[in-house]
């Protein structure tokens, strides 16, 4: 009997869909989305697909359906070690079978593979009364902020380019601060947490049996120095007024808002406000002052 | 018949750049003919990972090797993905561009595997007129490996050096004979490495690669996590012969060694060169028991390399 001859692509959506079904070879064969392709059952496979002298094609196909998932989890884990020690690996190799079912690979870089990671656990998290759990919440956020250091680390940085300096901050006359403008470097961004979680992937890098903690409202700066990702544990007007730095305001406007959470007098705030852009420009929050 | 290696120099011997070597890289500067990258770990890398690529590039030639063409693929070929690569092979001077004869993907969506690509003359027109256009926005000749593959296709009417042979011929480009590829390809698919290797065009072969791999008993995993087998040693000393000498690069992926004992499996090729002039090594091929690494539970195909993050 002669084989049927399948065309290029009906051949590849075909082995597409059977290789990125999570139930394996024989099951993915029968599914819709295959037959939809390739008519075939399991026990038909080598009409496709031939043996070898020791593997059937079942087995054979096995190879790359295993391996899919095998390569793609081991990115993966690298992309969140702290979620995974977290959590155990049987439970979040789940979770990533489960994401790559709902969100598969679009792009012809791995870099991007986690883009939908803390989405995907977002949207799936059990609920209580119509809110996701404390305990989802802090596995969400965990995976957003070790998908920031991703992005930070290899995203556009400053390295290259002059930062604005302590020094140079200090040379600006009072009157120009309010219509100023701080152009802050590509990689600083800003989180709002509402739970201590850089705080605890501190604490689980050291000790493994570090214990989630409850929530708490919590503000992060990520930026990268010198190719290292760096985090920064802000307050509520630090972080509204790098917030609003970043969203292009005056520095005027920007500290106007911060005031806004600011409990101290007018003279402690002035002193801490000096005291922070010291140290951000020392951290290299910035690579310029725009003066009007 | 065309100039030997499309006359692309032969670099001499090689090893893939990997992050976990970026340290000694930088700091011992090792004495290494050339690296060969992972394309698109650097593509749109804007962090440390291009930064140490550029300083390596000030030293050493490099050659960029890809894993998402698609070459084989019935989507459309992606024109933003050959613009970075052809903008960082500007930027970086590499020598040339490789990637593989295999598809990774198809409706839009990649599996990052270098998946098999039934063999016969429908394919080979379909990929020779998408190496043409490749070839054309890169304005340079590519060179395609062969990849280890686990599965053979009855749709398949022709063997996989005759494609080689007749796709080198169609469109122009160059071959990347991954030696370790062969061996397990034709262990796989119970075939003769010795036939494939004398059946490809020699002069077309710009580069060799070399690597280790795991032997399940009933098929070999290509894992590149290991040490080079006697028998693809064998094989290699064959290709080298039979081609006149190219570029030969090992691909180490998993259970990465410290950068001396990758630099010295490399150099081991050295022996296997200089036969006619009699200083190589006579190399005893050991039983196929003794011989093969232990299979493990997690063997994945490779190249898979992906560049985790710096963290404070």
């Amino acid at each position: 009997m002669t084989a049927p001859q399948y065309d290029l692509g009906t051949i590849q959506r075909w082995m597409q869909s059977v290789i990125m079904y999570p139930g394996g070879v024989a099951a993915g064969v029968e599914t819709d989305a295959a037959r939809k392709q390739i008519d075939i059952t399991a026990a038909d496979i080598e009409s496709v697909i031939t043996r070898s002298q020791k593997l059937d094609a079942v087995q054979r196909m096995e190879v790359y359906s295993g391996a899919y998932y095998a390569r793609l989890m081991e990115c993966i884990r690298g992309e969140f070690p702290i979620l995974m020690a977290t959590i155990g690996e049987e439970l979040f190799d789940q979770f990533v079978v489960g994401y790559l079912n709902a969100y598969p690979s679009q792009s012809y870089t791995l870099g991007h593979l986690g883009d939908n990671f803390a989405k995907y656990l977002e949207e799936t998290s059990p609920r209580e009364a119509g809110r996701t759990s404390p305990w989802a919440e802090f596995l969400v956020e965990l995976a957003r902020l070790e998908w920031t250091f991703n992005v930070v680390f290899d995203g556009p940085g400053a390295e290259r380019e002059p930062k604005l300096t302590p020094e140079q901050l200090q040379t600006i006359p009072a009157e120009k601060w309010p219509d100023a403008r701080l152009v802050p470097v590509p990689c600083l961004r800003l989180m709002q947490l509402s739970h201590p979680v850089s705080r605890y992937y501190t604490e689980k890098r050291r000790n493994a049996d570090a214990v989630i903690p409850d929530p708490a409202e919590t503000y992060l700066a990520v930026s990268r120095r010198e190719y290292i990702v760096r985090r920064f544990e802000l307050s509520r007007p630090q972080y509204e007024l790098l917030r609003r730095i970043l969203a292009g305001d005056a520095v005027g406007t920007a500290i106007s808002r911060a005031a806004e959470y600011y409990d101290g007098d007018a003279e402690q705030f002035a002193e801490d406000l000096r005291r922070w852009f010291r140290v951000w420009a020392a951290e290299q929050f910035f690579l310029r002052i725009e003066l009007p | 018949m065309s100039t030997p290696r499309l006359g692309y120099p032969n670099l001499g011997f090689g090893v893939g750049l990997r992050a976990a070597h970026y340290p000694h890289i930088l700091k011992q500067k090792p004495d290494v003919d050339w690296f060969e990258i992972i394309s698109e770990n650097y593509i749109d890398s804007q962090g440390r990972p291009r930064s140490v690529l550029d300083q390596i590039a000030e030293r050493y030639p490099l050659v960029m090797h890809g894993v998402s063409l698609s070459i084989g693929s019935t989507d459309p070929l992606d024109f933003d993905y050959l613009e970075k690569l052809k903008r960082l092979a500007a930027e970086i001077n590499a020598v040339w561009v490789s990637d593989h004869l295999c598809w990774t993907g198809v409706a839009g969506l990649n599996a990052h595997d270098l998946l098999p690509i039934p063999l016969n003359e429908q394919t080979l027109a379909h990929v020779s007129e998408r190496i043409r256009v490749v070839q054309d926005v890169l304005e340079r000749p590519i060179v395609l490996e062969n990849p280890s593959s686990y599965v053979t296709f009855a749709a398949s009417t022709i063997s996989e050096w005759e494609f080689l042979a007749r796709m080198a011929e169609e469109s122009g480009c160059g071959l990347l004979l991954d030696v370790n590829n062969i061996y397990v390809s034709c262990y796989n698919h119970d075939l003769d490495p010795l036939e494939y290797l004398r059946g490809v065009p020699h002069d077309r072969v710009v580069q060799f690669h070399l690597a280790g791999h795991t032997n399940r008993g009933t098929h070999i995993i290509d894992t590149h996590d290991g040490h080079v087998i006697d028998r693809v040693w064998e094989l290699y000393r064959e290709a080298y012969r039979l081609t006149g000498g190219c570029s030969t690069l090992l691909e180490w992926d998993a259970n990465i060694p410290d950068f001396p004992v990758l630099h010295a499996e490399v150099l081991k090729a050295r022996r296997f060169i200089d036969t006619e002039a009699g200083t190589a090594e006579s190399i005893t091929v050991t039983s196929d028991n003794e011989w093969e690494a232990p299979p493990t539970e997690t063997s994945v195909p490779h190249p898979l390399t992906f560049i985790n993050a710096d963290v404070e």
